[in-house]
């Protein structure tokens, strides 16, 4: 190994990719966007408008609790009205005239009990399952109400961190370390599938530059622009810089201001190893690619894998248990997992479930290193 | 720098530069090169010529230890090929120009200096002179015309003055006055005792080397100065003896 030629080769890729706008872009703008956008539609998110009509079919005894569900839908800001009968409700939400029908009839049971038919459009179904328990909401009000009994609450502790309904506190672990993996594996792969076509690669191996100095050099270069990106994406997701108003704008805040407990510099340590990873990544999958496109074909079967399987979209433990053995191989897992107990449990370096994740991290990143070094051959370039 | 061979005094010659033994090069049941032996005295240029797809630039990568040959062997310098170390006192251009576009000419220069362990300013003045360059030191090469990316890939292979050099066809796309001032740095090179091997695919730059090899399917059919090769094959023009020296094979096959 020679210090001289290492520099060299971080050097190279330093300027090149300080000159590439797109990859500049791609590096800082991007995740910020992204995860700017996910964090506004998670957070603002509407609560459904209900536009009710109801159909009472159970005489007196549905008019008295049909009058007191729908004193309790007015209350939580729907509009509700009457029709006859089953058919003009559901011609009611054909025409969008209304956003679900409550259809109450005597139940089965005797004494009478009241069966309750919500009706929906069914081409939404997220959506009709949010109208759906709006009106549950109601029935439990307005049943609350008509028998006048209390019912129990139920409330929240957690043993790490404290309860919280901001969704982002657990998806921006999730989506800091998905966006250095995705981006460096890209931009490692791109560049070095070029190193491959364009004759430098044979060059350089017609140099005394060893293959290991090349992946050293590549790591570098790229680790110092992921360390970079993760730098500023964590200063994204835990900032919280108000900017008071002025004159005719609003005032506002930059950053997500996620609450984390433990220290950046761990979660720090976490995405890098992450990214050094996705380098070696990049350069392993760049012999089997031989256009810039496969380099992105790559993605459906590298990436998206992990995306489903590391706690990013879904919660690693609602995964089925045929596919946890898959889990338990996914380098992204690792660094979701060790970026949520630095954030969320403040965990330090004596925690074993962050050495854990810190350790699978080097020896993956090491490991790929090694078969990246490995197709650094003189006979593949 | 200069080193000026003297013929010993039995005849024998100073050490070979470069020598190959029954290279054989196989892809699949293709021969690339096909059991190619010789002995390359330092401070010459030699031109290998021979059509597209003759076996030039796999016989080169073989010299060069680029490549495992199928059989035999390559030394270069008294070195067994491959040989890292060596590496660093051979200079290599590429058939493609093998130069980074997205980095400026005086960029790709330090680099592979700085890889060659040639250190600065002066090896990367030098040879942005030797191929008139210097006006376009700071230009990214990805806008230069193509014959000027050749004369950046020629000056990343002289970067750190290499006593052998390979020059896989170097004046492809390079203007006729610019080919006559490399042909001259070429020859001062030998004369300071540089080994010189160039791959040729045209006729016309032959008689500035001092031996030719014409390569037909991966061998060596004949070996010679233009004039003895001319000579053997009873005809001034240089085409037609590659022609009658055995290179129709290739045409009539
Ligand atoms: N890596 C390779 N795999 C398969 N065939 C190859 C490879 N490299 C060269 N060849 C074949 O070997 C022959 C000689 O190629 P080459 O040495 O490039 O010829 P030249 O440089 O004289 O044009 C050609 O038929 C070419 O297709
Ligand atoms: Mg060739």
């Amino acid at each position: 190994m020679s210090r001289r030629r290492i520099v060299a080769l971080f050097r190279r890729v330093v300027s090149e990719i300080r000159r590439d706008r797109p990859s500049l872009a791609l590096l800082f703008i991007a995740p910020i966007v992204i995860t700017g956008l996910v964090t506004f539609i998670l957070r603002e998110s509407q609560a459904p408008q209900v536009t009710a009509v109801v159909v009472n079919l159970a005489g007196p005894r549905g008019l008295a609790v049909g009058n007191a569900l729908e004193a309790a839908l007015r209350t939580d800001g729907a509009t509700v009205s009457d029709v006859a009968d089953e058919a003009a409700a559901r011609a009611a939400i054909a025409d969008k005239a209304a956003s679900v029908g409550i259809v109450l009839r005597p139940g089965a049971a005797s004494g009478g009990s009241l069966d309750v038919t919500v009706i929906t459009n069914g081409l939404d179904p997220s959506g009709d399952v949010a109208q759906v328990s709006a009106i549950q909401r109601s029935v439990l009000a307005a049943a609350t109400a008509a028998t006048g009994t209390a019912i129990p609450a139920v409330n929240h502790a957690t043993v790490y961190g404290t309860p919280t309904d901001d969704p982002v506190t657990t998806f921006a672990p999730a989506i800091v370390a998905f966006f250095a993996y995705f981006f460096v594996y890209i931009l490692t792969g791109v560049s070095f599938l070029r190193e491959r076509t364009g004759g430098t690669l044979e060059r350089l191996m017609a140099t005394p530059v060893t293959r290991g100095e090349v992946v050293l050099g590549y790591t570098l270069g790229f680790g110092l622009f992921a360390t970079i990106q993760v730098a500023v994406l964590l200063l994204w997701a835990l900032g919280s810089l108000h900017v008071g108003a002025l004159g005719p704008l609003p005032a506002f805040s930059i950053g997500l201001g996620i609450s984390a407990s433990g220290s950046p510099i761990l979660a720090f340590l976490v995405v890098v190893l992450l990214a050094v990873g996705a380098v070696s990544l990049g350069i392993f999958l760049s012999t089997f690619a031989r256009t810039e496109l496969q380099i992105i074909q790559f993605i459906p079967i590298v990436l998206a894998p992990q995306f489903l399987l590391s706690g990013v979209l879904f919660p690693v433990s609602s995964l089925p248990s045929i596919l946890q053995p898959l889990v338990a191989i996914m380098p992204l897992n690792y660094a979701v997992d060790g970026l949520r107990q630095v954030f969320i449990r403040g965990a330090d370096l004596g925690v074993p479930a962050l050495q854990l994740d810190l350790a699978v991290l080097g020896i993956v990143a090491a490991f790929f290193a090694t078969i990246a070094a490995l197709t650094i051959r003189r006979d593949v370039v | 720098m200069a080193l000026h061979v003297e013929p010993d005094l039995d005849g024998a010659g100073p050490p070979p530069a470069i020598r190959a033994h029954g290279l054989v090069k196989s892809f699949g049941t293709l021969r690339a090169v096909d059991d190619v032996t010789f002995d390359l005295a330092p401070g010459r240029i030699y031109g290998l010529l021979g059509p597209n797809g003759s076996g030039k630039t796999t016989l080169i990568r073989l010299l060069t230890g680029l490549t495992v040959p199928t059989a035999g062997w390559a030394e270069v310098l008294g070195t067994r090929m491959p040989s890292r170390p060596n590496l660093g006192r051979i200079g290599y251009m590429t058939q493609t120009d093998g130069v980074y576009t997205a980095l400026t000419v005086s960029e790709n220069l330090h680099f592979f200096g700085a890889v060659y362990g040639v250190d600065g300013g002066e090896p990367v003045e030098h040879a942005l002179g030797i191929v008139d360059l210097a006006g376009r030191r700071s230009s990214i090469v990805g806008t230069l015309s193509g014959g000027q990316r050749r004369r950046l890939s020629l000056a990343c292979a002289l970067i750190h003055r290499p006593p052998v050099l390979f020059l896989d066809e170097p004046t492809v796309g390079v203007d006729p006055l610019l080919r006559v001032q490399f042909w001259a740095h070429f020859r001062a090179l030998t004369d300071a005792g540089t080994t010189i091997v160039v791959s040729s695919h045209v006729m016309d730059e032959a008689d500035r080397c001092d031996e030719l090899l014409f390569v037909r399917s991966g061998t060596i059919i004949a070996r010679g100065t233009g004039q003895e090769i001319r000579v053997q094959a009873g005809t001034a023009d240089l085409e037609q003896a590659f022609l009658r020296l055995g290179g129709n094979v290739e045409v009539t096959r």
